[in-house]
């Protein structure tokens, strides 16, 4: 009975938003300061340190296809049918009906985070709200925050249990997994999310020793380079990244903004 | 580096050693590294099989390009009669698609992960000579595909298996398969050749608890599996599944071992393996009770049906065809051998 209520409530609150949007009235999204603090990377580094993150500030859950319908609109080089492929593959926001119609079909998603989006993609959509997509150090601190409405054991467990059922058919909207200690919705267990250096890790060195970072995840003989052997959710998320280019456009990968604070 | 310094003459001298040895026991192929230049006689499409069966013995005796196309597909199937898994798998079943190719064949292959997968996959065919044996190569994302292309160097029976981290977990749940690579003259003739592979799965819920089950990392990582199966599922090959044969028949059993954890001590009840491919090497040894199979490995067995019945395969450490699940059945139809066995009042 809980549930169908919250479902009802959710399907008001697209409603409403679907409403505003009509009238072009966007609504911000919340974003959340997290604090400085020191990220233990998942990789030991050269310099065996923890990374230090600055404070910053982070969207309080992910873009949904509503925003980023408002971000095409005003952008018609991010449109479906005229979008470069070298930036966006042909997967590019896929389920969307037209270039400026996420589809009546799809109302159930207008409210969920937007998948199928390039990293070029999402880059560009955070820069149009004059924000950024957050770093992997950024990230991982964000997102390693416990939850504070649901349940659980351990976040590792959580997570888990995400990775280990297969992709719904219909993306839940945003807000509907949990919220962490920070205030920050779903950063675990709706979707997987773009960073700005997916692929680069957490290293120092150059493009050539960043390439063989990234092998690290593979390979079972690298994993003595991993800080956290019992991180198997870390592990799959690092493999994950690793797996990506920026043209990419998947079913389970959207994105959030984060801003500097100056 | 500083932690390799000190054993560094040592490393140098060791890989002297290697590579003298390695010289040495190659000297086998040297018909094929000289062959590597040679025009390959054509495209073909592998035969792809899920277990039990195996894919038609192969026809021609020169070279091909072979082109071999693996899907990856997460999906929920049942483990046993009323427990499912969200199993992980190289073309929608456990253990994947049985390949067959030819020694000097070049093969090419794409690796390609379903849209709706929820992670990042790879490959690691232990048939390959060459880096992470094509995971390197093939880190491949939800919806996306990747290619490359190996020489099949050596023959034997080769497993193969995701190796995307945590490795372990993506092979606990059933990722891994068999690549057969015939030798150039091809393998010796048999009655029936069937597909085995043994795994080890680690479930929250005991063996054949109720609902669906999901992986259990402790255990995993305990080595305490829940489940030993044949072919991805308690009863897979028993009863109406059950492999079938005929008195006076030589079966051929392609036995893989996916792991991740156990050997198996891998033996049929009520026969003698006439015939055995260690490690699936080359080394043939003959007459043999329970062979050894390495996780990560595999081994051929054949063996002349000569009693008609029903014979079992199992792990002989037995707790695990009791009570975890590693059985599997071969009945053998035909005329009674009194000469052989027989029932006395």
């Amino acid at each position: 009975m809980k549930f169908i209520l919250i479902i009802l409530f959710l399907t008001e609150c697209f409603d409403v938003s679907n409403a505003q949007q009509r009238k072009s009235v966007s609504v911000e999204r919340k974003m959340l300061k997290i604090p400085a603090g020191n990220y233990k990377p998942f990789f030991v580094t050269k310099s065996g340190k923890p990374i230090k993150v600055a404070t910053f500030k982070l969207d309080e859950s992910a873009v949904t296809n509503t925003e980023f319908l408002l971000f095409v609109t005003a952008n018609p080089e991010w449109r479906k049918s005229k979008v470069n492929r070298l930036f966006a593959d042909s997967n590019y926001l896929r389920d969307w009906e037209t270039d400026l119609a996420i589809g009546e079909k799809n109302k159930d998603i207008y409210n969920s985070p937007v998948v199928h989006v390039s990293w070029f993609a999402a880059q560009a959509y955070c820069k149009w709200k004059n924000k950024r997509l957050p770093t992997v150090a950024e990230w991982e601190q964000a997102g390693n925050a416990a939850p504070k409405n649901i349940k659980y054991t351990s976040l590792t467990e959580y997570i888990l249990g995400w990775y280990k059922k297969p992709n719904l058919t219909k993306l839940p909207n945003i807000k509907t997994t949990y919220q962490n200690a920070y205030g920050l919705y779903d950063m675990h267990g709706l979707i997987w999310e773009w960073t700005f250096n997916f692929n680069s890790f957490i290293s120092n060195g150059d493009s050539r020793g960043n390439t063989e970072d990234e092998s690290k995840a593979f390979c079972a003989a690298g994993s003595i380079n991993i800080v956290d052997k019992t991180d198997y959710a870390g592990f799959l998320r690092f493999s994950y990244r690793g797996s990506l280019k920026g043209n990419y456009c998947i079913a389970n990968l959207g994105f959030r903004c984060a801003k500097s604070i100056e | 580096m500083k932690y390799i310094k000190p054993g560094l003459s040592h490393l140098i001298l060791l890989s002297f050693i290697s590579i003298v040895l390695s010289c040495n026991s190659n000297s086998g192929n040297a018909d094929v590294e000289n062959k590597l230049d040679t025009v390959l006689t054509g495209n073909i499409t592998a035969e792809l099989t899920d277990a039990p069966v195996v894919p038609k013995p192969l026809n021609y005796n020169s070279p091909k390009r072979v082109i071999v196309q693996l899907d990856v597909i997460e999906k929920i199937m049942k483990i046993s009669d009323s427990t499912e898994y969200t199993f992980w798998t190289f073309g929608g079943h456990v253990p994947g698609k049985f390949i067959r190719v030819r020694q000097g064949d070049l093969v090419d292959f794409t690796l390609h992960n379903m849209a709706d997968s929820k992670l990042a996959h790879s490959i690691d065919l232990h048939a390959v000579t060459g880096p992470g044996g094509g995971a390197d190569a093939t880190a491949t994302a939800p919806g996306q595909s990747s290619h490359f292309q190996f020489r099949a160097l050596n023959p034997g029976l080769f497993v193969y298996h995701c190796a995307t981290g945590p490795v372990g977990m993506h092979i606990a749940n059933g990722m891994y398969g068999l690549i057969l690579v015939e030798p150039q003259s091809g393998m010796t003739k048999v009655d029936r050749e069937y597909y085995i592979m043994q795994g080890d799965f680690y479930t929250t819920g005991k063996f054949e608890a109720p609902g669906l089950q999901v992986f259990d990392m402790d255990k995993a990582i305990a080595e305490r599996p829940d489940y030993v199966l044949f072919n991805g599922r308690v009863r897979s090959t028993t009863g109406k599944n059950a492999l079938t044969a005929n008195v006076g028949e030589t079966v051929r059993l392609y036995v893989g071992n996916g792991g991740p954890n156990l050997v198996s001590s891998f033996h049929v009840i009520g026969e003698i393996f006439n015939k055995v491919n260690m490690e699936s090497g080359s080394e043939i040894n003959r007459n043999v009770q329970t062979t050894l199979i390495p996780a990560g490995g595999s081994t051929m067995v054949e063996m002349r049906m000569e009693v008609p019945g029903v014979y079992n395969l199992v792990d002989h450490a037995i707790f695990r065809a009791f009570n975890k699940g590693a059985l599997a059945q071969i009945k053998v139809a035909g005329d009674e051998h009194p000469n052989v066995f027989q029932k006395l009042k």
